[in-house]
Order: C-alpha cells, then sequence, then structure tokens
C-alpha cells in the first residue's frame, strides 16, 4: 500500500498551499485580496496560459462538429514500479451538443462506443459482444461524467466537451506557465504547463485554430507518475453523417450486460 | 495466508488430470498475489483526461467490485474446486490494465466477487473463458456455455467479465 502515502502527502501540500495565503492575509492588514504578485511558494499563475485556455475552451465550444484522431499512450504502473506503455489510437466523430462516437483502439483491446443523443451503446467488434442503456438524456459534457459515474467507462481526452464549460473552471488551477513557442505537425503552437489537482498536464495549442495539437497528463497519484499522453489530429470540416452514432448490431453480435457501478458493487457482495 | 492454504487444499484434492492445469494456475496466482494486497499486474495507470472527476482510487475503475470483496476468497476455494475447473481461480485480480485487454498478458486474469451460497463457483468473474466454450443466446442475451458451466458475459466499464451463473433456463 505504498500508493496510499502519496496522496496523503499531496494533501499536506494542497493544505500549506491553502494556508499560505491565509497567512500572508494576517501579516499584511487591509491588504486587497488580490495577490499581483503570488507568494513565493505558490506556483505561477501567468495571465497568459490561462487566458490561452480561454481560447482554446471557446474554439472547442464553438464546433459544431469534428472528428479528432489521436495517438495515445498511457503508462501502466506495475507493482514494483516499473512502467509499461501500451499504445493505442482514440477516435472521436462529435456532433454538439449530444451525438458521438467513439473508438478505443490499442494493442491490447477494440471498443466502440455510440451516443445518438439517447441511448449509449458499447461494442466490440472482437469479441462480438454489445451492450446498450438508454436514459443518458446527456449532453456530452454530462455524458462523459455519467458514463464514468454510473457505468465505469472512462472516456479518453474527456476535456475536449469540458473545456469552455463550467465543468473544466480555471480556478482548479494552481500552476499555468507559458512555456513557449515551437511547431507540431509542422503547425505553429504555443506551449504551456499547467498543475491542477491529482495531475500535472502539458498543453500544446495551435495558433492558427486554438485547438489542441498535443497533450501529456501525468498522474501525480502514483509515485511512479505514469503518463499519458496524446497527439491529436483535427478534421473540423469533413461532415460527420449522423449515421456515425447510430449503432445497429451486427447479425453475429450479442447483447450483454453492461452493469452499472452500484450494481457492480452490490453484485459482489450477494451475486448468485 | 489463508488463500495459499487453501490452494494447497485444491491441489491435493483434485484429480490427477486436473493436477497440472491447477499447478499454472496457482504459480499465475502466486506470481500475481507476489507483492501483496494489490494482487498483480499493475498497480496504476495514467490518467486519459484532466478535469473528470476521478471516482477510482487509481487507474482502472471497472474492477471496483471485485477490489472490494477481495477479502472473502476464504470460503471458496475448497467448493469451487470440487465442482471444477482452473479458470475460476482463487485469485482475485486488482488488474487495472485489463481493461486494455481481451487477452490479459499479465496474470491468470481472474477476479473474483461474491460468495454464492450454494456453490462456490456461482458468482466467480474471470476475464476470459476457455476458447471451447459455445457462445448460446437466451432470451436475446448472450451466455457462455463451458461443459456445465455457464458464464454470463457483462461488461463492467469497457471490460468483459465473465460471471459464473446457474443455467439460465
Amino acid at each position: 500500500m505504498s500508493s496510499a502515502i502519496p496522496p496523503v502527502a499531496w494533501s499536506a501540500c494542497l493544505m500549506l498551499a491553502a494556508l499560505a495565503p491565509v497567512a500572508h492575509g494576517a501579516t499584511r492588514v487591509a491588504t486587497p485580496v488580490s495577490p499581483p504578485a503570488a507568494p513565493a511558494d505558490a506556483p505561477e499563475r501567468d495571465p497568459e496560459a490561462l487566458a490561452a485556455l480561454d481560447r482554446m475552451g471557446a474554439a472547442l465550444r464553438a464546433l459544431k462538429q469534428f472528428s479528432l484522431t489521436s495517438d495515445a499512450s498511457t503508462e501502466i504502473v506495475l507493482e514494483d514500479g516499473q512502467k509499461v506503455e501500451l499504445d493505442g489510437v482514440v477516435t472521436y466523430k462529435v456532433r454538439a451538443p449530444n451525438q458521438l462516437f467513439l473508438e478505443l483502439r490499442s494493442d491490447r483491446q477494440l471498443r466502440q462506443l455510440f451516443y445518438d443523443g439517447k441511448a449509449l451503446s458499447l461494442y466490440s467488434p472482437r469479441l462480438k459482444y454489445y451492450a446498450q442503456v438508454d436514459g443518458l438524456n446527456s449532453t456530452l459534457g454530462e455524458l462523459v461524467d455519467d458514463a464514468a459515474a454510473r457505468y465505469g467507462i472512462d472516456m479518453p481526452l474527456a476535456d475536449m466537451f469540458l473545456w469552455g464549460t463550467d465543468k473544466a473552471p480555471k480556478t482548479a488551477i494552481r500552476g499555468a506557465l507559458h512555456i513557449g513557442g515551437g511547431t507540431v505537425d509542422g503547425e505553429a503552437i504555443e506551449q504551456y504547463a499547467f498543475k491542477q489537482d491529482g495531475v500535472d498536464w502539458q498543453l500544446w495549442v495551435s495558433k492558427a485554430t486554438a485547438l489542441p495539437k498535443k497533450l501529456v497528463i501525468t498522474s501525480l497519484d502514483d509515485p511512479a507518475l505514469p503518463q499519458y499522453r496524446a497527439h491529436l489530429r483535427w478534421d473540423t470540416r469533413s461532415a460527420v453523417p449522423a449515421t456515425a452514432f447510430q449503432f445497429t448490431p451486427p447479425a453475429d453480435a450479442a447483447r450483454i450486460k453492461l452493469v452499472p457501478v452500484a450494481v457492480v458493487v452490490t453484485d459482489a457482495g450477494q451475486e448468485n | 495466508m489463508r488463500i495459499v492454504i487453501n490452494r494447497f487444499f485444491v491441489a491435493s484434492s483434485l484429480a490427477a488430470g486436473m493436477l497440472l492445469v491447477v499447478l499454472l494456475a496457482v504459480s499465475a496466482s502466486a506470481s500475481a498475489q507476489r507483492s501483496g494486497f494489490h494482487g498483480g499486474g499493475a498497480r496504476a495507470s495514467a490518467h486519459t483526461s484532466i478535469n473528470r472527476p476521478v471516482q477510482r482510487p487509481q487507474g482502472g475503475n471497472v474492477n471496483r467490485g471485485a477490489n472490494i470483496n477481495r477479502n472473502i476468497d476464504s470460503n471458496r476455494t475448497v467448493n469451487r474446486n470440487v465442482n471444477r475447473n482452473v479458470n475460476v481461480d482463487v485469485n482475485y485480480h486488482d488488474d487495472h490494465w485489463n481493461h486494455w485487454d481481451d487477452h490479459p498478458f499479465a496474470t491468470a486474469a481472474a477476479v473474483t466477487a461474491g460468495v454464492a451460497v450454494t456453490s462456490a463457483v456461482i458468482g466467480s468473474i474471470v476475464n476470459s473463458v476457455p476458447p471451447s466454450c459455445v457462445t448460446t443466446v437466451i432470451n436475446g442475451m448472450a451466455y457462455q456455455q463451458c461443459g456445465n458451466v455457464w458464464y454470463e458475459p457483462r461488461y463492467a466499464g469497457t471490460t468483459v467479465q465473465y460471471v459464473v451463473i446457474n443455467p439460465p433456463r
């Protein structure tokens, strides 16, 4: 259970970070609350980096439809701390506000997720199993939360549906740095680095489109600090057909249950 | 400790034909459990998004239920192996990465959750079934029949699990 230690240490840091401004406020009587210069021990929050997030959020929310293909690598931490990287491709086809197709393809697994605004279908083309649940009348921003909370479905790069909404508040960002300019895929970008609870993350944003071109997320809740890295390719021009979001079970596919998270827990105790 | 003892019982109580397979399963379990509480394979995986609240302890979310019940295992082993086989391994498995894998490469890939009243096998969960199993559709839902053992495949998150059930008739 060595993994129990980092969260504790982390919360201790959080507490210190939270306490620091209070201490300053106490010594500086009648100082306005907004600190133009952050305390020395608090991470910097560069206004330019925060503004870049605003621009990116606005650009994402302005997209009525898009296709997003991402090379994605996920680091897995073995018991002894050794890290293994699993590579895959994440493909989204999206129509705002509430239609989505997601394919998760890796060397280990292939899954497809269809959401037509009402029913959520999960399909494994190799195993030929599908599951369907209704009654998820969600926008995509709500869907990524619902799918995770209700069905344990973790949709990678979910932030694409959260940035620019109140589900990704800037108050959650404790550190924001502008690293500098550069190129990704020959496209001019600006690189930024941010800190939030549980994750440090880096962002490469296209100067032309304000869309994210590359993302690296470092998870802080394990001492091995596993990273997720995604290299994003956007197609905001090609029309996404409505059929992309509709799942029609192939003749040789069989339906199975998608176990709600709460039931998984219950089942574990009394399934028979 | 209890688990180890039970495995001993398993090995000694099984027919010779089963022994080799059981030993394989046991050794896989043993390696999976080498580092104790967490079982085997992975202890964490990188988060794949930033702002979505993380409800899981770390990494994988799908086997939450199994984790909760890992301590219940003690009663089960004995009965199960009287009934059968091997793929239904005793090992709980906190396999954070098996949600990536339809053919788990790290372990015997068994999770267990739950204890049945009448038969210890029922309610056990595995991540794969033998290739000899036959898919049977009853009332529109798919089951896997492997000899006289029935599995109900289901998605837990994006992972397909197989739960040992009573014959669905």
